[in-house]
């Protein structure tokens, strides 16, 4: 399927929730999703649209917006497609769907953002640090406000 | 009476038997350290230093990738065994402990362990950029740093990651700190 069939036809599925949608070259796609429905963006990728696999997930903090961008990269295994679907999220109260439903690995990616950035994922099957230690669970060292970092200057340093 | 059965089987023993040396017939015990310290005053010390610095064993745990520097030391190439220098997987067999890379505050506990776990004399010391300074991580979230203010080091080996050699020739900078006694690892000062 072309890039421009697969814009129109997700305009044309969800014509309130999908925004920004533009095709960055021949073979990637990026789009914006609201928040609120990402999952049956996702279901309608994967069952109609033939984006089978989800190469990562992963957020993003904008500290000058006040946002947090959630971001999938969905490809496909018989097209040589890569889309780029982004997600808006409030700063102080980032928190949307799990998509485990659909693609069964974003269990990880989802616990490592969680771990990293603080992004709430409802109805997460197991929603736990994955590999940060428990007692650095809270402070999400990735954002940009963190400002834990070790103050001691390393004396050996060359 | 159940009461009573559980109290007396939890009580612990007094501090004085604890205390009272195990008796063993013909053998003489002692739980003071005062046969070593004296032995470290005399020329017996030599002998067991020259022992002890032709077998060090290093506990092969690499933790990053200066541990693949540490296969190619221990391998025929290298060949670390006309030196005694033989990797052991168990730390209650070795004698050297390598920080071979970066520690992060999830690993440290576990090194730490691995540490105590170790018996006396035992001797650490530093490869690679990352366990001398942190490395490119020295500022990280998650670094430990200064790594030289927890552990008794003896000698660093620079290097990004050290050549075996270089590997090779802190063994041998080991060797010749037990020798003239200036280690860190048998603890001359105390």
């Amino acid at each position: 399927m072309e890039a421009e069939k697969i814009i129109d036809s997700l305009n044309a599925k969800f014509p309130d929730t999908i925004s920004d949608s533009q095709i960055e070259s021949e073979k990637r796609i990026s789009a914006y999703a609201e928040a609120g429905s990402i999952v049956e963006i996702c279901r309608y990728l994967k069952d109609e649209l033939q984006f089978d696999h989800l190469s990562s997930e992963t957020a993003v903090d904008l500290i000058l917006k006040d946002e947090i961008e959630v971001v999938y990269h969905l490809s496909s295994f018989g097209q040589p497609l890569v889309l780029k679907l982004k997600a808006r999220l409030p700063r102080n109260n980032p928190e949307i769907e799990s998509i485990t439903s659909v693609y069964w690995d974003a269990n990880w990616y989802e616990r490592e953002a969680y771990e990293l950035f603080g992004v709430q994922y409802r109805n997460h099957p197991n929603l736990r640090n994955l590999v940060l230690p428990d007692e650095l669970l809270g402070d999400w060292p990735l954002r940009k406000d963190y400002e834990d970092f070790p103050q001691k200057t390393a004396k050996n340093l060359v | 009476m159940a009461e009573e059965l559980t109290s007396q089987s939890y009580e612990q023993p007094a501090p004085k038997e604890q205390a009272q040396e195990e008796s063993i017939p013909g053998v003489i015990t002692t739980t003071s350290r005062e046969i070593n310290e004296f032995l470290k005053k005399t020329k017996i010390q030599d002998i067991l230093n020259w022992g002890r610095k032709n077998s060090l064993w290093f506990m092969s745990q690499p933790m990053g990738c200066c541990g693949v520097e540490l296969i190619v030391a221990g391998v025929a190439p290298m060949d670390t065994d006309r030196f005694g220098i033989i990797p052991r997987n168990s730390p209650r067999q070795a004698d050297v402990m390598i920080i071979s890379g970066y520690v992060t505050r999830k690993y440290f506990p576990a090194l730490k362990r691995l540490w105590d776990q170790m018996p006396s004399p035992k001797w650490v010391f530093c490869v690679g950029d990352c366990s001398i300074s942190g490395g490119p991580f020295y500022e990280s979230y998650s670094t430990v740093q200064n790594i030289d203010e927890i552990f008794p080091i003896d000698v660093f080996v620079p290097g990004c990651p050290p050549r075996p050699e270089a590997i090779i020739q802190g063994f041998v900078e080991i060797q010749k700190k037990i020798e003239t006694k200036k280690d860190r690892g048998s603890g001359y000062e105390g």
